[in-house]
């Protein structure tokens, strides 16, 4: 969804941010650096991290940005675990962009992409 | 009153405040298959998950069904009921299949499974925001008394994941509205094997990311202080650190 939000909006971004690249957060996303380190800190659990990721997102952008990020952040932990533990496939997994994405960031090394890709073997 | 955030140093949106004190309301409550107290017993076992030891050397174990050892944990639940929730926090990508068929050969039914996920996929995203921000979890509410409504749907199809779910055209009936937009990714269609848990999602979701037709805006929400990229970097790293191929 990042890279139809910014193809939405004629933005150059790098997607390598989500793969905690801060340099590439910070390409077209506002404030990317801090967002991105703010989110990794909360999913990985790392309390002075977070605490200092929280610091500097609300120095570099202000309360209602990081209460916002942090209604984004916790929606996600929810959403991946909705996922994972219902083993549900990916909608679109022939999608070009999809597959694109999978390439560009290594999401076929993860886990659960065999609930995805199993299917795919099977069916082929 | 709960979720008041008086003590927040940030101001709260007063949406989110209201989804998390409607969720709470329910959570009290009994659902489709588990009684108040049960459910809230589920929501406990959230906050047991992120401090079990036991957790800590399994999610390390090449693999976490051979690993021996206990769970900190309290009394109400089953093992088998506090080992999915457990796993559902510390170890969610290696669920398969099999330890669902297990599990519902233990007693935990697919309904029983789902309703559980619900419950603690709501309870520690509610956790989570208050951790983000360094706010205190909110106690669990007292359980109201009732016997669960063993409502199951009518239209279910097992051809994706690994629990029944509402097929893509059975939102008719007492489900019709449950994909409002019309169109039903996997994702939605996940936890409808207890519609209830969804409708729970989409609340929470639409105060913490967006609603389900507002996610149709790729640029800003007016009521959201980041834009559409920002919400997706986030939801991207996020997902990354878990692992999730979703």
């Amino acid at each position: 969804m990042l890279r139809v939000s910014a193809k939405a909006t004629n933005t150059t971004i790098d997607i390598q941010g989500i793969s905690g690249d801060a340099s590439a957060a910070a390409q077209g996303i506002e404030y990317g650096p801090e967002l991105m380190r703010f989110a990794e800190s909360l999913a990985r659990r790392n309390e002075p991290d977070l605490t200092a990721a929280r610091k500097d997102l609300l120095e570099a952008a202000g309360p209602g940005v990081l209460v916002d990020a942090a209604g984004v952040a916790a929606n996600f932990q929810r959403m991946v675990r909705i996922a994972d533990s219902t083993g549900i496939p990916v909608d679109n997994l022939d999608n070009p962009l999809s597959q694109q994405i999978r390439a560009d960031l290594g999401l076929d090394t993860f886990s659960s992409a065999r609930n995805s890709l199993a299917i795919t073997a099977t069916s082929s | 009153m709960t979720f008041s955030y008086t003590n927040s140093a940030y101001p709260i949106r007063e949406d989110i405040t209201q989804a998390y004190q409607a969720f709470w309301h329910k959570l009290a409550r009994p659902g489709a298959w588990w009684s108040g107290a049960q459910r809230i017993a589920i929501a406990a076992e959230v906050r047991n998950a992120v401090e079990c030891q036991y957790c800590q050397v399994r999610k390390s174990a090449l693999s976490p069904y051979t690993t021996p050892g206990k769970h900190k944990k309290g009394n109400l639940l089953s093992d088998t009921a506090v080992d999915a929730a457990h796993m559902i926090i510390t170890d969610q990508g290696r669920i398969t299949q099999a330890f669902i068929d297990k599990a519902a050969l233990q007693g935990l039914s697919n309904e029983h499974y789902v309703e559980l996920t619900g419950i603690v996929v709501a309870v520690f995203s509610i956790d989570e925001f208050n951790r983000a921000l360094g706010i205190p979890v909110e106690p669990l509410p007292q359980p109201v008394a009732g016997a669960p409504s063993h409502y199951r749907p009518a239209n279910l199809s097992t051809d994706t994941g690994f629990v029944p779910m509402v097929s893509v055209d059975g939102a008719v009936g007492n489900e019709r509205g449950l994909w409002p937009t019309g169109r039903s990714a996997n994702v939605v269609r996940a936890l409808t094997l207890v519609p209830d848990a969804l409708r729970d999602w989409f609340n929470l979701a639409s105060a913490q990311y967006l609603s389900l037709e507002g996610m149709s805006n790729l640029v800003r929400d007016d009521n959201r202080s980041i834009n559409r990229m920002q919400m997706e970097l986030i939801a991207g790293r996020v997902s990354a650190i878990n692992e999730c191929f979703y």
